[in-house]
């Protein structure tokens, strides 16, 4: 590859489709994505109008006390006091002195009342917040130490909800605005200490006791406490609502921009890949002293700068608007690997591509499956070892100002970026006269693309050691996904595991399996192989070593603390052995064993895909139920 | 300048080129003929280092066809070349003279030299503007931006009118007249005969006849002799005044004038015609001819 000719061909993909696009698509484009921008960063940022704006008109007088706390809320339009006006509907609540209101008469002043009542509770809060003494202001200290579920869905509220003795009233609150009972939101499977909160805030009045209704119901979202998590927040003093569930809403919102751009990007990437095949447009170029890297490298290079330069400019607006100020180049190196696999992803779509129809299915597949690893395991940012599988954990981890290992980083960016190599590589091999241009189904262009690779019976073993990004992503993905399965009990021969490890174990059984054997039958249908059985098993066995090599070579999971949770260890099958167990054992569970299985159920597959499609698939059924059973029986054991 | 040695392309099973061997010499052009599917295409393309043989061996000045100094040297105009419809010309042609490493002045002056030579204008339009005819020649032009020696030229006047086909045919001959080597590929035989030193016939994916032209012709054609007489004789027709018979073999001719002789009359002229490279070509297919048959070459 070389970098002049790399250049040469970005610099003529950047003009030959500025020249493409018209003045007004591009004024389109740039407008729609400014209006993402600002619709996430208010979004975020908790500003701009309400849609609840002026919804409620609220008579009272500016010597109540009331006064203040509507005028502060924007969903309230203050009015003088009219009991006329009240009855005629035309006030949804009116104050006919300091501690007397209305009573509601329909469902919108009843809303209205509730308004304010919750108005009340945050207006209060903020005055104590600002008090001079935080003890005096904040007398009960609650210390919350969230705990995870240990496989039943029994929730403890038996602590920290429905304590709502009211403090005496400091006469702020009138008997109707009372009864703050926020603080059954610490029910979630928590231990309080200090005997619960208290209703510091002043509520007294006849209401007090609705907070232990409040806290029951609160309970129920107590469920999030499974995830296992800590405070987001910074908060170290105020009252039970000021506690956020653990769910990093505005860290998504915000990593979730870095990831929509990517989806304009590889469109166009994806179309201008297609266009060089389609009419045979690229074939000109493939006669060039350029080489296929350079031809390949410089047509990426735009987009991939692009995806980047828009991921740097998000960082730098978060960072200088404040809104993210501890937003760095981490966040930035953390979307690389993600940009990377997206173009890879749809290069090797649009290589395998035969349409602009077809192209638009693979997309948006791409779309959908990428934007899933990178989002659903960053659901669970405060489980550390699981949201670290999609490297969008440490954006957002960066965003919210929290440090990241870096044996983190490689953890959560080498696969993806070790994948979406493998994945250029692979496409690469069909940049040519003879792959490019032909019309076949998707499924034989993989196959092309894998056969493409094998030259001789050694790259059985080159190959299975090749596609072990793939595998890693795909199983880290899959425990992603069935994480959440994790707690519900399912007694498979007897063996009383959860549903997430046992699906999580035929999962890796089956990617496992087809990443030692497809690039075998490839081999087998493009003729690269003898379709002799002593050849098949030969070629099986190789395989599996291969497999078995990069696997233990790469053994990435220790990089992160996957294997404390069960499910992680149960996918990586022990990748540390259990202290006390002899040498001999250990050479045996965690050497010998893993490659003769490795290295027998390549061969099972591989036999079957020398007699042709179905006897591959026949092959690839058994190796996987070997497989399966070889998993559940490890697991059983170490368990 | 060009050696191809038992050149051999497969497709799975099937076998687009087979055993093919020829030689070009510098400054020599050689034609490829065939019907659809012969192996033509395939075998330019393995040429150009576009395809990979599965086996045997494509040379060019010593050079294996795959290697980036050959390719500087080539110049490449497959049957269907598709523009970048959003580019200019004149930005075509300077991106593939930056990618062939033409410096910039360079560049410039013979883009402009060549496509004046061709006659087009319009050098700003966009090439998706442009008629089918503009296109080639645009196409023509990139092939020639690096200078090449060598020239692999595949159904050049492919779809275009019989204006542009001639004066890319024409173009083509000044380009040998200036030495370069071309391979050239044509459905249009007459455009082979007007502008080839020497032609391969492949049929079914198998070089079945080479050689010159006239050597080709004596082994495959045939020549006619049309006997004009004064008076009318067996088979003869009326043409001008005379009496027109044709015959294939000089003996005939001696007959002929005896027939016309005896009927009072005499032979007034005598002609000769030459079967043409279609008729070689038709003669040599319908031979069915399996193996080459090197014509005026030492065998190989």
């Amino acid at each position: 590859m070389r970098p002049a000719k790399l250049l040469r061909v970005a610099k003529w993909e950047v003009t030959k489709n500025a020249g493409g696009v018209d003045k007004r698509t591009l004024v389109v484009m740039a407008l729609a994505v400014l209006a993402m921008g600002a619709v996430a960063a208010v979004a975020v940022s908790g500003g701009g109008p309400g849609l609840d704006a002026d919804i409620y008109r609220v008579g009272v007088d500016e010597s109540n006390p009331y006064h203040q706390v509507a005028s502060e809320d924007p969903s309230f339009r203050v009015q003088a006091p009219d009991r006329e006006a009240f009855e005629r509907g035309d006030q949804d609540l009116t104050f006919y002195s300091a501690n007397r209101l209305s009573r509601p008469q329909t469902e919108k002043q009843s809303a209205a009342l509730e308004a304010l009542r919750s108005s009340t509770e945050s207006y209060n809060d903020r005055t104590m917040a600002r008090a001079d003494n935080q003890t005096a202001a904040f007398p009960v200290t609650v210390t919350l130490v969230y705990q995870e579920q240990n496989g039943t869905s029994t929730l403890d509220t038996s602590t920290g909800g429905g304590d709502t003795t009211a403090d005496d009233g400091n006469g702020s609150d009138g008997p109707s605005a009372g009864g703050n009972g926020t603080d059954g939101q610490t029910s979630d499977g928590a231990t309080a200490t200090g005997g619960g909160s208290g209703g510091s805030a002043g509520d007294g009045g006849s209401d007090g006791n609705t907070g232990g209704g409040e806290a029951a119901a609160a309970g129920g979202g107590a469920n999030l406490g499974g995830i296992g998590a800590q405070l987001t927040g910074d908060v170290e003093s105020g009252t039970p609502g000021d506690i956020s569930p653990p769910f990093p809403f505005e860290s998504l919102v915000l990593a979730f921009l870095y990831i929509v751009p990517m989806n304009f990007v590889i469109q166009a990437y994806g179309s201008s890949m297609l266009s060089e095949r389609l009419n045979r447009r690229g074939e000109l170029l493939l006669v060039t002293p350029a080489s296929r890297g350079d031809i390949i490298g410089g047509k990426t290079l735009p987009y991939f700068l692009g995806a980047m330069g828009v991921a740097t400019a998000i960082t730098a607006l978060l960072r200088f608007s404040g809104i993210a100020p501890s937003g760095s180049l981490v966040a930035v190196a953390a979307v690389l690997p993600i940009a990377l696999l997206f173009l890879a992803a749809t290069f090797c779509g649009a290589m395998f591509a035969r349409s602009f129809k077809e192209l638009t299915f693979v997309t948006v597949t791409i779309t959908v499956t990428l934007t899933s690893y990178a989002f659903v395991p960053a659901i669970f940012t405060d489980v550390t070892p699981i949201a670290l599988i999609s490297p969008l954990t440490l954006v957002v981890m960066d965003l919210t100002g929290r440090s990241i290992s870096l044996g983190a980083f490689a953890f959560s960016t080498l696969p993806p970026l070790f994948t979406a190599l493998v994945l250029f590589g692979l496409g690469a091999g069909l940049y040519r006269e003879e792959d490019m241009f032909t019309q076949r189904s998707i499924p034989l262009k993989v196959l092309d693309a894998l056969a493409g690779r094998i030259k001789s019976r050694k790259s059985a073993l080159k190959m299975s050691a090749i596609l072990i990004p793939f595998v890693i992503v795909a199983e880290l993905g899959a425990i992603a996904f069935l994480f959440v399965l994790d707690s519900v009990s399912l007694n498979v021969f007897g063996t009383n595991q959860s549903l997430g490890i046992v699906l999580v174990l035929g999962v890796v059984a089956v990617v496992e399996e087809l990443g030692k054997s497809l690039h075998l039958y490839a081999g087998y249908a493009h003729a690269r192989y003898e379709r002799t059985l002593r050849s098949a098993i030969g070629l099986g066995a190789l395989s599996g070593l291969g497999f078995f090599l990069a696997e233990k070579g790469l053994l990435i999971v220790r990089l992160s603390d996957l294997e404390e949770l069960p499910i992680g260890d149960a996918a990586t099958l022990g990748a540390t052995p259990p202290a006390g167990v002899p040498l001999w054992a250990v050479a045996l569970l965690f050497l010998f064993a893993p490659l003769a299985l490795h290295a027998v159920t390549a061969a099972i597959s591989s036999v079957g895909a020398r007699r042709g499609r179905w006897a591959y698939v026949a092959g690839v059924g058994v190796a996987v139920v070997v497989h399966f059973a070889y998993n559940l029986t490890v697991v059983s054991a170490l368990a | 300048m060009i050696d191809a040695r038992d050149l051999r392309k497969e497709y799975g099973d099937f076998v687009a080129v087979e055993g093919s061997t020829f030689s070009v010499d510098q400054g020599e052009v050689f034609g490829v003929i065939g019907p659809n599917g012969a192996g033509k295409t395939t075998t330019l393309k393995m040429l150009a280092g576009l395809l990979e043989p599965t086996g045997g061996t494509a040379e060019i000045a010593g050079m294996d066809t795959e290697t980036t100094e050959m390719r500087q040297q080539l110049g490449f105009l497959p049957e269907e070349s598709p523009l970048y419809e959003e580019m200019t010309p004149i930005s075509y042609l300077k991106f593939f003279a930056d990618l062939y490493d033409v410096s910039g002045d360079v560049a410039q002056r013979r883009m402009h030299e060549t496509l004046d030579e061709l006659q087009l204008e319009h050098k700003e339009r966009k090439l998706g503007d442009m008629s089918k005819g503009m296109k080639r020649k645009v196409a023509i032009a990139r092939s020639l931006i690096n200078d090449p020696d060598v020239l692999i030229y595949d159904e050049p006047a492919s779809g275009l009118d019989p204006l542009t086909t001639n004066y890319v045919i024409e173009f083509t001959e000044q380009l040998a007249a200036e030495g370069k080597t071309i391979v050239f590929s044509a459905h249009n035989l007459f455009h082979v005969e007007s502008i080839c030193d020497r032609v391969a016939i492949m049929n079914e994916g198998q070089i079945v006849a080479r050689g010159d032209l006239d050597e080709l012709q004596a082994e495959y054609g045939e020549t006619r002799y049309h006997v004009y007489t004064t008076v009318e004789v067996p088979d003869a027709v009326r043409e001008n005044g005379n009496f027109r018979t044709q015959v294939d073999s000089m003996d005939a001719v001696e007959a002929t004038r005896t027939a016309a002789e005896d009927a009072g009359g005499q032979v007034v002229d005598i002609r000769t015609e030459e079967s043409s490279l279609e008729e070689v070509f038709l003669n040599v297919a319908e031979a069915g001819t399996r193996g080459t048959r090197y014509v005026g070459e030492d065998g190989e």
